[in-house]
């Protein structure tokens, strides 16, 4: 899109590769993807159950490394930086959605949340203000000082975007965040996901099974067998004749979760 | 598959775990045999001891050994059942029932028993060889022993592990029939969750345990009085219980609070300590107190040991500030004197001038007690460090601390003295009383010091009778260590009669440091022992739970923090998990090691601070070990 071109690239893969494996019996999960993503864009990545779509988020996202290519975050060179470099990279640039959450048992929600900010130049007094600035849009602050086992699911998965978010990063990576929650609690997640990244125009990237919750994206690329299939356009589309067009390339691409909406 | 081929499946695949088990299993049985086998050794006993005392003190220490033993077989036993639950559950899950389980147990244990049995005691007899040389060395020994294989040690070390090996399937029987399936799949995870501690109840049992054991001190610092063991029970149980109730409460609530008034910047160390200690407190609060108390008692044993022993020759010359004194014995002493210059002994030989009667001290108690009074100017010959009290006054040579129980009101100075009965009087007064002798302690009566011309006065106007004696003490002091041993068999001949009451110090000496050097090394022996069990204990606890938080490093790992920043905050836990307990275990033992000073006369701070600092640093190596483990968890984590 014409406007994209414009905008600043936050994140650029140039043709990566990811094998698994020993000699022998190496399988090649990644084979040769070419991603660019600019500021401000959610980008959704769906495709089949073993296409590599968390290999590929893993490894844009650090926390695993390619086998071949380079990956550019805001035009560095992050695939042969070293261990401490990344680490720092990570804590500064990047936030994390998990899964399973990924909350620290023994922490509050609000301990959970401060975390990555815990070692930054942040200040006392900035880091509680931003921390009530989150909490109250993700609607957690109630909770602040209960522990992950006294919350339900969708807070729990709240507050680990709160922690994703907390320190501002410019990226942020988040893997089928609402694959555990009911679906009133996935919209919830979702929209204010959307709220965010429009209002704080933050980059985010979200592997997801679930065409519902891809059709908050701004752009939705499919993989299949370790490489791009395809890829959607939101545009000024609405959100459910997004969904439509998402649901049509997902009949092409005969994955699963072609289920009702 | 049958069982056997499943014990052995599951034993190559735990092989980790079992080799924490074994590893606590050969340690145990290697260090009884070692006992064992010097216990029964028939060369030191009848070489070194023939005494009663010392069969007993083997004896009893024999029983501590065992119940160290127990406790940490116990405790090993129990964490690596923890650590097996899910694989016990797993068994069950996969329709084994409870009692083919259980034997799968008992089979695995047993072969292990059996190994560890073999390594052990083939190891312990290795090194009983080691523990003996340094037995002999500590007590001055210098005879060529041979310490062969000892098959009753190997048989008493076989059948107190059977009764153990008995114990630990106990534990595994409650374990397998009385845990319910979801318990022993949860049982890993990490424990229960901290509670909103009442602020009230807690400030009130923390400042109880706090009395309680301040209480204990106070009380270890009394003279012990008709009641010794009495008090000794309460100052146990009042310091002891003091110690779990600040393990339980007090420090859960102090955490609590620091933890608040962060109001949720905790930060990453304190996400790595604090949390995760507290969330364990009150699981952790047995251990601990069990750890600490432990401490405690083995850090004053030896440190009490140590100073007996450091102290010995330091005491034995306060005992007998003279190598050898002749009482009244001019024959003797002369014939002696012979055979000293005959046998090319370099000596000092000082007549001392004496005289023994009856005294009445002025503390209204009014009986009559035997006196020795000496001359100051005549001991200053051999002791210039003596001072001359003034004319008509007195020094009160006690050479016995307060705390020995005995006479205890003559302790005020100055007190008067009433001397002589028959037929004459003199009144004295003592200005102070000194924890030491001036002449040899076993010369009748108590020893006061005057002036020389007091001394003759005295000796001009009292009448002889047989309660008022003039004496003459012919002392000698040799120049050297040799000489001295040399002399001690030159005195043996003149004084076959009386020896037993006039010892010399070279014989003294020897006899003290047979005694203490057997002393601190069984007490030795024992706090290495309970030094390595409690050592082990932490951590094989901290093991366990570095299994359990390998899922927080990962997280961590994947948030941004370095290696290096996750491994700040997991020394700090170590911190506070190693050094809680033994802080406060020096603490208890060093007010113990003061109440136990009382009994000595020697100054005892340095060589307890010595032995405190040893048990410190092979303490903490445990602690390194521990901070190892954790780095290669978090190494492996991402
Ligand atoms: N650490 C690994 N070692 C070996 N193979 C792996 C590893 N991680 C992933 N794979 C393989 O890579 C392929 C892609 O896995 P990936 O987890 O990326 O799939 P996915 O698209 O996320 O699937 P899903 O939708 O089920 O989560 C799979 O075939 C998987 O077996
Ligand atoms: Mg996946």
């Amino acid at each position: 899109m014409n406007d994209n071109n414009m905008k600043k690239t936050v994140l650029h893969a140039i043709q990566i590769r990811k094998s698994f494996g020993v000699r022998g019996n190496v399988q090649q999960v990644l084979k040769g993807i070419d991603l660019r993503v600019v500021e401000g864009e959610f980008v959704g990545i769906m495709g089949p159950s073993g296409s590599g779509k968390s290999t590929l988020i893993n490894v844009l996202s650090t926390i695993d490394q390619t086998t071949e290519g380079k990956i550019l975050v805001e035009d560095v060179d992050i695939s042969n930086m070293k261990n401490a470099e990344l680490s720092l990279f990570r804590r500064n640039k990047l936030g994390f959605i998990f899964q399973d959450y990924n909350l620290l048992d023994t922490l509050t929600v609000k301990e959970n949340i401060l975390l990555p900010v815990s070692l930054g130049k942040m200040k006392k007094k900035a880091a509680e203000s931003e921390f009530q600035a989150i909490a109250s849009e993700l609607g957690i602050l109630e909770i602040a000082h209960k522990y992950p086992y006294e919350i339900s699911g969708g807070q729990r998965q709240r507050t680990s975007a709160a922690r994703a978010l907390i320190h501002g990063p410019s990226l942020v990576f988040a893997d089928e965040p609402t694959g555990a929650l009911d679906s009133k609690a996935a919209s919830s997640l979702l929209g204010k996901m959307e709220q965010l990244n429009q209002q704080r125009s933050i980059t985010i990237m979200m592997v997801t099974h679930d065409p519902v919750a891809s059709s908050y994206c701004s752009r939705v690329i499919f993989l299949k067998d370790g490489m791009l299939y395809s890829e959607l356009y939101r545009g000024s589309k609405s959100r459910q004749a997004f969904f439509k067009d998402i649901m049509n390339v997902q009949a092409v691409l005969g994955g699963d979760h072609i289920d009702t909406v | 598959m049958t069982l056997f081929e499943l014990v052995i499946r599951s034993m190559r695949k735990n092989i980790k775990n079992y080799y924490l088990y074994f590893f606590a299993l050969i340690f145990s049985t290697t260090l009884y045999y070692v006992f064992a086998a010097l216990q029964h050794d028939s060369s030191i006993m009848t070489a070194t001891f023939a005494d009663v005392q010392f069969a007993s003190l083997f004896k009893v220490s024999g029983i501590v050994l065992l119940l160290i033993v127990v406790i940490f077989m116990i405790n090993a036993n129990s964490i690596f059942l923890k650590r097996r639950s899910r694989e016990i559950g797993l068994y069950q899950l996969i329709g084994l029932t409870r009692r083919a389980v259980w034997l799968l147990l008992i089979a695995e244990n047993i072969l292990l028993g059996i190994g560890a049995l073999l390594i052990g005691i083939g190891a312990g007899a290795l090194m009983s060889r080691l523990f003996l040389l340094i037995l002999m060395k500590l007590i001055g020994i210098e005879t060529v022993i041979n310490l062969s294989f000892s098959p009753t040690a190997a048989v008493q070390t076989a059948i107190v592990f059977a009764l153990l090996i008995g114990l630990t399937l106990m534990q595994m029987l409650i374990k397998v029939y009385g845990t319910s399936l979801l318990a022993l799949f949860t049982a890993e995870r990490q424990g229960e969750h901290p509670k909103r501690p009442n602020a009230a109840v807690s400030a009130i049992v923390g400042l109880f345990s706090i009395t309680m054991i301040t209480t204990g001190y106070m009380l270890s610092g009394k003279e012990p009085g008709q009641e010794l063991f009495l008090q000794m029970l309460v100052i146990l149980a009042s310091t002891i219980l003091g110690t779990y109730l600040l393990f339980r409460v007090t420090i859960g609530w102090l955490f609590y609070s620091v933890r608040r008034s962060r109001n949720g910047q905790l930060g990453l160390k304190n996400s790595l300590s604090l949390a995760p200690v507290m969330h364990r407190m009150k699981a952790n609060a047995n251990s601990l107190t069990l750890i600490t108390v432990l401490s405690a008692m083995t850090l004053t044993m030896v440190a009490i040991a140590y100073s007996l022993y450091f102290s010995t020759e330091n005491e034995s010359h306060v005992m007998l500030p003279y190598d050898f004194i002749f009482e009244n014995k001019e024959q003797d002493s002369l014939a002696f004197r012979t055979d000293l210059e005959q046998a090319g002994i370099k000596f000092v030989h000082h007549p001392v001038d004496a005289i023994r009667l009856a005294g009445i001290y002025g503390n209204g108690e009014n009986m009559e007690r035997s006196t020795l009074l000496l001359g100051a100017e005549q001991l200053q010959l051999i002791d210039p460090e003596l001072i001359t009290p003034r004319q008509g006054e007195a020094i009160w040579y006690k050479g016995q601390k307060k705390a020995m129980g005995i006479e205890q009101d003559t302790v005020l100075y100055p007190q008067e003295v009433h001397l002589g009965t028959n037929g004459f009087q003199s009144v004295i007064r003592i200005t102070e009383g000194i924890d030491r002798y001036a002449v040899n302690f076993n010369l009748n009566g108590r020893q006061l010091v005057i002036t020389e011309a007091e001394l003759h006065a005295i000796r001009d106007r009292m009448p002889l009778t047989p309660g008022q004696e003039i004496i003459l003490l012919d002392t000698y002091q040799i120049a050297d260590r040799n000489g001295r041993a040399e002399a001690a068999s030159l005195y043996d001949k003149y004084a076959k009669a009386y020896r037993p009451t006039a010892p010399d110090f070279h014989s003294y000496y020897q006899e003290s440091l047979q005694k203490f050097g057997l002393i601190i090394f069984i007490a030795g022996f024992l706090g290495l022992i309970f030094l390595i069990a409690t050592g082990s204990i932490l951590y094989f606890k901290q093991m366990t739970e570095a299994e359990q938080e390998k899922g927080v490093y990962t997280i961590l790992r994947q948030l941004g923090f370095s290696e290096r920043e996750i491994m700040g905050g997991i020394i700090r836990k170590q911190l506070f998990v190693f050094a809680i307990p033994l802080a406060i275990g020096l603490v208890h033992s060093s007010f113990a090691v003061k109440a136990a000073s009382a009994l000595t006369l020697s100054d005892i701070a340095f060589p307890a601070a010595m032995a405190m600092a040893i048990y410190t640093v092979i303490y903490f190596t445990f602690a390194i070990l521990t901070v190892g483990y954790y780095r290669r968890i978090v190494r492996l984590a991402l």
